[in-house]
């Protein structure tokens, strides 16, 4: 497998920290501690918007497009606390809402899969899960989870269910399900430990699976899965009753070591593949064959000297790196 | 500050510090003035011209030791070399002959007493100082020396977070604490 550089969106004046995909409109967004997002249309490679009004006062740290939108919509996190809520309309990108809760800096943001709801973590170790209503404008919070013991670096939604993963300054990833009979009550089922150092990212399985993979400060990156029933060893009925909630999650792999330097960026495309990226400059894909898991390419110095921040998939054989230069870089990856 | 935390530290003469031999200090008080605007200027990417010159052989340990000593000791009117919380043993480069590899800084503090409260201050001073200096293909690990305090693990992890400090760099308050620190750089 061979990965080559075929584009560089440039533009940033600072650091690139996240960027996302809306796969429907092939619509790229990125922000930056410049403190503007960067919107550009990924067939023609132009740039179709700039969202620098100085609606954040810090960093603009993550960004997320709205799922299922009948018109572009995007979420911003920022240092400066808050979270801003974006609308294309016409040809303009609109404000519709800034949602305030967080006491400190907001690191990841994140929309359910059908865009009902919006997930935000901070340095304030909560985390808020927003119900957001059709028109972008209103948004209740429905539920404070104050279940990490430090900062929470990310959170991220299953690809299907209503699930959420979560990961932290406290070197653990936690899985939060909603409740069966109080859909605002989210519950703890898995609290993945064993990690040296902060998990920066997560990603789901692009399936129905309970699967995801994680990415840490000691230069690791795992798989996590939920044991299925048949193959739980009856220990599920010896839990005492109050933790009944909790599931059987376990390390399903370690990914062979690529990185030798914090790893900040994972992705888990709907092919199988698996993309990490870090502070060694190092982009490194995987792929599992028969529960063995290989690096099928790894790319040096993906941004020169510059660390690299975030990755994801357009699709199954392009990839997107954001780096510390500003820069987002598309590549193409060719099964050879 | 109201409580001084180490009302009594070991204080280094400023002449027996180390220095590279036959290099004489310049004492033009336009040009001194005229880098420290430079130096604290927080527009993005930017780091002193000075490296130009630098690029031919890169960096070593000396060099570091000269950025980061004459930094301010936030509550003692002394630089962090006059009060051996930095030394030149313990600094660490990795600085390859191609300038498009990833280079490494690893500098190692010693805070003037084990439960010094500022010791936070202090290494993200020195952080703030090297990137602000240190071309981008450096990587910068500022640790507190094995044994030197109470909190090292703790320390470090906040140290070594790339995010909590970029976003230490964006408080206003903190950064005028640096800003002071790192007035008698050279």
């Amino acid at each position: 497998m061979s990965v080559s550089l075929i584009h560089t969106f440039s533009g940033h004046r600072d650091k690139c920290w996240s960027i996302d995909v809306d796969r429907a409109r092939g619509l790229l967004a990125s922000v930056s501690s410049d403190k503007t997002c960067r919107v550009y249309n990924l067939n023609t490679r132009r740039l179709v918007g700039v969202l620098d009004d100085n609606t954040h006062t810090k960093t603009m740290r993550s960004v997320r497009f709205k799922p299922s939108s009948t018109v572009p919509a995007l979420a911003i996190g920022s240092f400066d606390s808050t979270i801003s809520i974006w609308s294309r309309e016409d040809d303009d990108w609109v404000l519709m809402a800034i949602i305030e809760g967080h006491e400190n800096e907001v690191k990841s943001v994140d929309w359910s899969h059908d865009g009902v709801y919006l997930a935000s973590c901070s340095r304030d170790k909560s985390i808020w899960v927003w119900e957001a209503d059709e028109t972008n404008e209103e948004f209740e919070c429905i539920s404070v989870i104050q279940e990490h013991e430090q900062d929470v670096k990310n959170v991220v939604w299953h690809p299907s269910k209503n699930v959420l993963c979560s990961s932290s300054y406290d070197d653990t990833s936690r899985v939060f399900k909603q409740d069966d009979y109080d859909e605002d009550e989210w519950v703890c089922v898995a609290n993945c430990q064993g990690t040296q150092g902060t998990i920066w990212c997560a990603d789901w399985e692009k399936s129905d699976n309970l699967r995801f993979v994680n990415c840490s400060d000691d230069s690791l990156v795992k798989i996590w899965k939920k044991t299925s029933p048949e193959t739980q060893t009856g220990t599920g009925a010896t839990l005492p009753s109050t933790l009944k909630s909790e599931e059987e999650w376990v390390l399903d792999a370690t990914l062979p070591k690529v990185h030798t330097m914090p790893v900040y960026g994972v992705a888990w495309n709907s092919n199988g593949l698996v993309a990490s990226c870090g502070s060694d400059g190092r982009l490194a894909i995987y792929q599992e064959s028969n529960g063995d898991w290989k690096v099928v390419a790894v790319q040096e110095l993906s941004h020169g000297v510059a660390e690299l921040n975030c990755v994801k998939w357009w699709n199954d054989n392009t990839l997107l790196t954001a780096g510390d230069d500003g820069n987002v870089n598309m590549w193409m990856v060719s099964l050879s | 500050m109201s409580d001084v935390i180490n009302a009594n530290p070991t204080v280094l003469d400023a002449s027996l510090l180390p220095k590279r031999d036959g290099v004489v200090l310049e004492k033009n008080e336009d040009s001194l003035v005229y880098q420290e605007l430079t130096e604290l200027s927080l527009d993005g990417l930017t780091y002193t011209d000075s490296e130009a010159e630098d690029e031919e052989e890169g960096f070593d340990s000396q060099e570091i030791y000269d950025l980061i000593s004459t930094i301010s000791d936030p509550e003692h009117p002394l630089t962090l070399g006059q009060l051996a919380v930095v030394n030149l043993a313990d600094i660490k480069v990795i600085d390859h002959q191609d300038k498009s590899q990833i280079a490494e800084v690893i500098v190692k503090i010693t805070p003037t007493i084990t439960h010094c409260s500022l010791a936070t201050l202090i290494g993200l001073g020195i952080r703030v100082r090297l990137e602000r200096c240190l071309p981008p293909r450096f990587r910068i690990l500022v640790l507190l020396k094995e044994g030197s305090h109470q909190s090292e693990n703790q320390v470090n992890k906040q140290l070594n977070d790339k995010e909590r400090v970029s976003a230490a760099c964006e408080n206003e308050q903190l950064l005028k604490v640096i800003s002071h620190m790192l007035a008698t750089c050279k």
